[in-house]
């Protein structure tokens, strides 16, 4: 009957002693190994083996995702710095290619005895009957109608309006230019004419003129634009026929008209270049 | 019967499952003890015999898996499941604050018993070192307490209707929640 009524608090109380002699035992011997325990921990093991599976997942995952994020992070900046290399890059080929340019154009200098003024290229001109460039120098820096105008492979046209500040250069293509020019193997003189697409063609040379392909075309100096000995070009073909009196003369201008930034002027001219006049230009 | 054969699996897997929780969360730097506040569960909740039987069973797992030396967990377990038990006499466990407060108080004396035991029966010293992470550990577990006691008066109400008053406890003096 006491036991029954007691029951619960029996048992409690000789829970408290089993574990309090439990712990007297563990702490008086500690071996630690007794077969209860060795159950629990081999219990514990396939348990926390069951758990690991998924907090190892979620770890690699969350460091896979870190790392991604840092590579996110890495690969973003390298794009910015190879933009911006690359701009660098551009920027220091342009000048480099700029550098040639005025390096080749200055050469004209001491190629030729004139006098030059550079002009950077502003704008072109590309009619069906008009080719033309625009300059950024005009009358402001002493330029004048009539001047030649030169690359560093040679004559590209000559200056035909100008205003204080730019002017406007017609090129050797243009079908309204004319020039002076001569052959320079056999000395054979005659007008070279701008063509549009199909360059320059040289006019009035005699068919009794020997005229080959590749023989190349020189300004003769003789009218009072364009001193003598200019590069114009190259024959690109010879055509004969039976009428006519003078030989049909195709030149290619040795100047690329499609891709000139920077030009020389021609502003000043030795005497013994103008063959048909005395004074300095 | 079935109780008392599947508590000492279940309690392995909580012991375990709140250390693996611990060191994902806290490196190991804190121990988050749902064993604790299951104890404090069933000394508001569970009839005495089944309690002590669960107190005991936990806190020898706990001292298994832990390294601590066998039967301290299980004693202290069984000591807070006792005061947990009296304490249910006179107040009722749908008062969250009272829950929070006196797991707090539970988990405190815990590590004050922890600490005594180490001090005096391993001389260890530098136990004060060890006071900032137990007064933190105290608060998640009362915290912890709170929300298990909310979640499980919310199934109990879910599964049964309404809260199961045990007729231990309707005791004529205790304090309701409502009150």
């Amino acid at each position: 009957m006491f036991f029954k009524n007691y029951r619960t608090v029996i048992f409690i109380c000789a829970a408290v002693v089993a574990a309090l002699i439990l712990l007297s035992y563990s702490l008086k011997y500690a071996s630690g190994t007794g077969m209860v325990k060795k159950l629990v921990l081999e219990a514990a093991a396939s348990v926390q083996i069951f758990f690991n599976i998924p907090v190892e997942r979620t770890k690699s995952a969350w460091t896979r995702y870190i790392h991604l994020v840092g590579l996110e992070e890495d690969n973003r900046k390298l794009r910015q710095t190879v933009a911006e290399l690359q701009a660098q890059l551009i920027l220091y080929q342009e000048g480099r290619l700029e550098a040639d340019r005025l390096r080749q154009l200055l050469s004209l200098q001491q190629e030729y005895q004139h006098s030059f003024l550079a002009a950077r290229v502003i704008g072109k001109e590309q009619g069906a009957f008009s080719r033309s460039l625009w300059i950024n120098k005009g009358s402001a820096h002493g330029l004048k109608p009539g001047m030649p105008v030169m690359v560093s492979q040679g004559v590209i046209g000559r200056i035909t309006d100008i205003s204080w500040h730019n002017s406007k250069v017609m090129l050797l293509i243009d079908q309204s230019s004319n020039v002076d020019a001569l052959i320079q193997r056999t000395r054979a003189q005659g007008i070279v004419r701008g063509a549009g697409t199909r360059d320059c063609v040289m006019r009035y040379v005699s068919k009794t003129q020997d005229v080959r392909e590749g023989d190349l075309v020189l300004t003769s100096g003789l009218s009072n634009i364009f001193p003598r000995g200019l590069l114009i070009g190259r024959v690109s073909h010879v055509g004969r026929t039976d009428f006519g009196l003078f030989l049909q003369i195709n030149v290619v201008p040795f100047a690329d008209f499609a891709s000139i930034e920077e030009v020389m002027v021609v502003t000043g001219v030795p005497v013994q270049d103008l063959a048909g006049e005395k004074t300095v230009k | 019967m079935i109780y008392y054969l599947l508590l000492p699996f279940a309690g392995i897997v909580l012991v375990v499952f709140q250390n693996t929780l611990a060191n994902v969360l806290f490196s190991g730097w804190l121990t988050l003890e749902l064993s604790l506040v299951l104890v404090i569960y069933a000394g508001f909740r569970l009839d005495a015999l089944k309690g002590a039987v669960l107190a005991f069973v936990t806190g020898f797992a706990f001292d298994c898996v832990s390294g601590a030396p066998a039967g301290l967990f299980a004693i202290i377990y069984l000591l807070i499941f006792i005061f947990s038990f009296f304490v249910s006499l006179r107040f009722a466990a749908e008062k969250l604050a009272l829950i929070t407060v006196f797991s707090l108080a539970c988990s405190l004396i815990e590590s004050a018993l922890l600490l005594a035991v180490y001090y005096f029966v391993f001389k260890f010293e530098n136990l004060g070192d060890m006071l900032f992470a137990f007064i933190l550990q105290a608060l998640l577990v009362s915290f912890l307490s709170a929300g298990a006691f909310y979640m499980m008066h919310k199934m109990e109400r879910f599964f049964h209707g309404q809260t199961r008053q045990f007729p231990r406890r309707a005791a004529a003096g205790r304090i309701s929640a409502q009150a």
